[in-house]
């Protein structure tokens, strides 16, 4: 029996609740932003109503160009080294004893529930040339002296992809732990060896998956703005650090409103696009 | 800014430790003023202020004047300017004192949000130094210091055994990758550093040539930087291990992180350090200005400064000579070398022009 | 020995054991099932060959050669998974011509093989259809076609069958056996339907709990069952506990019975095919013991009657023609041929 289409107000009562969390936590906190982005900025105060594009007109520039490739840029790296770490990674995970995976995936949530604060503190420590892991190579007799990894962008690069490890490796779990593990066998009694058998059998029939989880972990990354003051150089810093430093300490609302945006914008333009790309390939 | 961020648990402990000596501080408070009934609301930064505040003046203030102290936690950055301006459009006033930093005095001067302040009636205020005592145009006065501090050159002493004399000292070549700086234009005052050490003081940043032409010159110094932090806790614990051993950083922590054993160390450099400070301001919508101006002159009485100094560890904000602080005890919060006064005055008419040409400076 | 010889292969999964000491041995050519109930060690014991499980001990030899080490990607052996695993982001011409393609042959050939092997399972022109186009019958037929690909040394299949419908099962199973017996392919399946194996089997392995029962030609395993489990399993039948009761006789259900055998266990369990049970209206004779009928009943093509013999229930089958005339609750005299007698230890 199929159910009749909801006719009555009354029938759209289920959805009512998550409609309005959605409405009250995300569509009208993005309108506000969305509007003050158009407001215009009183110097050396705060901000009043108004209609103006002077806030993005001040973000079109080759400088603002720069930090926004750099981060979309950053994203997309932090997005392709996790995906390319933690695929392998949860292949062998759902392969394993059901308590070892357990153990695996209470230890990762719980390095997904570190701050960025803690995380950029921890990589800090462990970059540094006072009690970082070069010491360690020193002792191994692997260098000749202890050295500083940070900051640079190798800095940045390993804290991000630290942070974004669990979520993708959470985020390919339940593809990856349904995908038929007959189909390597098959493989591999047709001649293809495990390696081959990973490569051209579970990669290609997981593309999908593998788009939209760089996607995910592309949008995770974006926002990170902390791992970049404390593990790059200025050089290094993303659009979302100069949005912070826009918002907290210049207190130009409009002008961090109008960066959020187009960020938000750019990203969503990115993101359509690997969609359709990947639509039609699939074709 | 750091006087508003949450109180650090050692500065914390000291406070503890010495709740019982104040009680035998002496508070020679002249006023015959007795207004048992009457309350005061006072705006302290929140957290840490807030808290040294309550326990060590407010108290004494009520039983010397016996004006009750009600204190308000004021909020970071501007949003209290701006909470008090658009409160004093509707004839409200949240706090009727409230500390107030330099940037967002001069931001409310221009609205006239301050209450202009009975000179008469608030004598201590002359022996304010001159650049805490805030003026209209006209000469009204319409703030007075409340608390300073002083941004100084930091070293590790274990990697730099001779403390270095000069902020210049930051541009040398050898300590490339060594340095911690804040990361901001409007609160690590470089460029007042950089006009006094290289260009004779802080006048050439009346001009935008000026000021460009500092900039080029802090640009200099970027490959000796580690660090651009912006909140303290990124810095501190580098500069203990020599991570990242010199920069510049807070003179009173320092001095409070040497006392407990680390190896740094907070020097005055030859140019002077930086002073940074907040001042006592009334809103013009408040309806106790008498009562304001009396906890103003309270809080200038050269034994309450000493008492900040000691309890709080804020520079005095009237000449330590009138103050019974030992030489250690004035040194750990201040210095005899004149200092180094920020250009506030930029931070409120160049703000945007000015964080647009840092951030290139710094990120390009 | 030329073949494949299975030298006391054991499995054991931690405590437990899901294979003990299986020996056996098949000759080129054979059409071989591996018979038995779920989780009796058959499935286990198919992956071992194919190398897809490690065996715990034992060897496995193919023309003499220990093949016990070898990976599976270098045996040569073609199989079909119960799952049949046909790799979703490939055409049907790229999952059959996979194998081709891990060794690198060209394009062309893997077309023209392609080709080749889908006229060989009656599917001809499928090549470029998505594998998700298919229908279950046609995805049989295209993960058969992909394990022969390489014309293996060894054909396995795991339950090849299972998903089809009753109708769509007993076609394939023909099919496969012929298109075996075409290729002359030596090929190892494993079944838990006795009647597919019968269908299709020159070597019938019965397996239970982990070990291999019988292994022989399928009439032998029906008519001369190794023990009870096998007797019960393959087909139906009456299975009575008895004594031996002398040469040539046991006694069972409160009588005695010549049977045929020769080696008379002192404990034993007669097992005796319904269809070679006769029901008589009375009268005495040899091999006979008295019954009661409990329930009859006509299935057209053959007549059920169940009979009660020293309270153990006797199924008989008969033609129609020789429908016995009784009503349920008559007394009747049931024969049991002594040349139908199978007796087994218990």
């Amino acid at each position: 029996m199929s159910k009749p289409s909801p006719r009555r107000l009354a029938d759209y009562a289920p959805i009512a609740f998550p409609a309005g969390m959605l409405l009250a936590f995300f569509v009208v906190p993005f309108g506000i932003m969305i509007a003050i982005s158009f407001y215009h900025r009183v110097q050396g105060g705060f901000y009043e109503p108004a209609f103006e594009f002077a806030n993005y007109e001040r973000f079109l520039t080759a400088f603002f160009g720069g930090v926004l490739g750099f981060s979309l840029g950053l994203s997309s790296l932090v997005a392709v080294v996790a995906v390319l770490l933690a695929f392998p990674f949860t292949w062998l995970l759902v392969r394993q004893r059901r308590q070892v995976q357990v153990i695996w995936l209470v230890f990762l949530l719980s390095v997904l529930s570190l701050s960025e604060v803690i995380i950029g503190f921890a990589w800090s420590t462990l970059f540094s040339k006072t009690a970082g892991i070069t010491n360690l190579f020193v002792a191994l007799g692997l260098m000749d002296q202890a050295v500083s990894l940070y900051p640079s962008f190798g800095a940045v690069l390993a804290g991000m992809v630290y942070q974004a490890f669990p979520y993708t490796v959470l985020v390919l779990y339940p593809a990856l732990s349904r995908l038929d593990p007959t189909l390597v066998e098959a493989a591999r009694t047709l001649g293809a060896s495990p390696f081959r058998a990973f490569f051209n059998v579970i990669v290609p029939s997981l593309r999908n998956t593998i788009l939209a989880t760089i996607i995910m972990v592309f949008v995770f990354a974006l926002g990170s703005y902390l791992l970049p003051q404390l593990l790059g150089r200025p050089q290094q810093w993303t659009l979302s650090v100069l949005i912070t430093d826009q918002a907290i300490y210049q207190s130009n609302m409009p002008f961090a409103s109008a960066m959020a945006v187009f960020l938000v914008l750019v990203s969503l333009g990115l993101v359509g696009l690997s969609l359709l790309f990947g639509q039609r390939e699939k074709a | 800014m750091h006087k508003n961020s949450p109180a650090k648990p050692s500065r914390r402990a000291v406070l503890a430790g010495g709740a019982a000596a104040l009680a035998a501080s002496t508070i020679g408070f002249p006023s015959i003023l007795r207004a048992a009934d009457k309350t005061l609301k006072v705006g302290v930064y929140g957290g840490y202020f807030k808290e040294s505040f309550d326990k060590h003046i407010f108290t004494e203030f009520t039983k010397a004047s016996g004006i009750a102290i009600e204190s308000v936690a004021e909020p970071t950055g501007e949003a209290w300017l701006v909470q008090l301006e658009q409160a004093a459009r509707a004839k409200q006033a949240p706090a009727d004192v409230s500390m107030i930093s330099q940037t967002s005095m001069l931001k409310g001067q221009s609205v006239e949000l301050w209450a202009p302040l009975d000179e008469a009636k608030i004598p201590g205020a002359k022996n304010v130094h001159s650049h805490l005592q805030n003026r209209y145009p006209d000469g009204r006065l319409c703030g007075v210091g409340a608390v300073s501090w002083y941004i100084t050159l930091v070293s590790n002493t274990k990697v730099f055994p001779e403390a270095p004399t000069s902020w210049a000292e930051l541009w040398d070549a050898k300590h490339k990758d060594q340095l911690g700086l804040l990361a901001l234009v409007s609160n690590s005052f470089l460029l007042e550093v950089t006009a006094t050490t290289f260009f004779g003081g802080t006048k050439m940043l009346d001009t935008e040539e000026g000021i460009l032409k500092a900039m080029e010159k802090i640009a200099e110094l970027k490959p000796n930087v580690k660090l651009w932090y912006r909140d303290e806790a990124q810095f501190e614990q580098a500069l203990k291990s020599g991570e990242i051993p010199m920069g510049q950083y807070y003179h009173d922590v320092t001095g409070l992180a040497a006392a407990d054993g680390h190896p740094v160390r907070s020097t005055f450099p030859k140019e002077g350090g930086i002073n940074d400070s907040g001042s006592w301001a009334v809103s013009k919508a408040s309806k106790a200005v008498d009562l304001a101006q009396v906890f103003i002159e309270y809080m200038c009485q050269p034994s309450i400064q000493a008492l900040l100094s000691r309890k709080v560890g804020t520079s005095p904000t009237i000449d330590a000579k009138l103050t019974d602080l030992t030489p250690e005890e004035f040194a750990a919060v201040s210095s005899e070398i004149a200092p180094i006064v920020p250009r506030y005055d930029l931070y409120q008419e160049k703000a945007d022009w000015l964080s647009q040409k840092w951030t290139e400076l710094i990120v390009g | 020995m030329s073949g494949l010889v299975l030298d006391h292969l054991v499995k054991r999964y931690g405590a437990f054991t899901a294979v003990h000491d299986a020996a056996l041995r098949i000759p080129h050519g054979q059409f071989v099932c591996l018979l038995g109930p779920s989780g009796c060690g058959k499935t286990t014991l198919l992956r071992m060959i194919a190398g897809l499980d490690a065996p715990s001990g034992g060897r496995i030899l193919i023309d003499d050669a220990d093949i016990t080490e070898t990976p599976a990607h270098q045996r040569d052996f073609g199989m079909v998974f119960q799952s049949l695993a046909l790799f979703p982001h490939l055409t049907v011409g790229e999952n059959i011509a996979y194998p081709l393609r891990i060794r690198g042959k060209s394009k062309e050939d893997q077309r023209a093989a392609a080709e080749r092997l889908l006229s060989l399972v009656r599917l001809p022109g499928v090549a470029d259809r998505p594998v998700s186009k298919l229908s279950g019958g046609q995805r049989q037929r295209i993960a058969i076609a992909r394990a022969l690909a390489l014309s293996p040394r060894l054909f396995l299949l795991d339950e090849p069958l299972s998903a089809l419908d009753a109708k769509l099962r007993e076609a394939m199973q023909i099919e496969l056996k012929q298109l075996q017996q075409q290729l002359g392919i030596t090929t190892i399946v494993v079944t838990h339907d006795q009647r597919e194996a019968m269908t299709m089997a020159d070597l019938v392995v019965v397996m239970s709990e982990g070990r291999i029962l019988q292994a022989a030609p399928p009439v032998e395993v029906y008519r001369r069952p190794a023990n009870a489990f096998v007797a019960d399993f393959i087909g139906m039948t009456n299975l009575l506990p008895g004594t031996a009761a002398g040469a040539g006789r046991i006694a069972v259900g409160g009588g005695t019975l010549d049977v045929s055998d020769a080696n008379i266990p002192a404990d034993l369990v007669l097992s005796i095919r319904p269809e070679d049970v006769k029901i008589h209206e009375s009268g005495e004779g040899a091999n006979r013991l008295p019954g009661t009928v409990t329930f009859i009943r006509d299935l057209g093509a053959s007549v059920e009657v169940r009979a009660e013999v020293a309270g153990q229930e006797i199924v008989a089958v008969t033609a129609p023609k020789h429908r016995p005339a009784v009503a349920a609750g008559a007394t009747v005299s049931v024969e049991f041929p002594a040349e139908a007698c199978v007796v087994l230890a218990k």
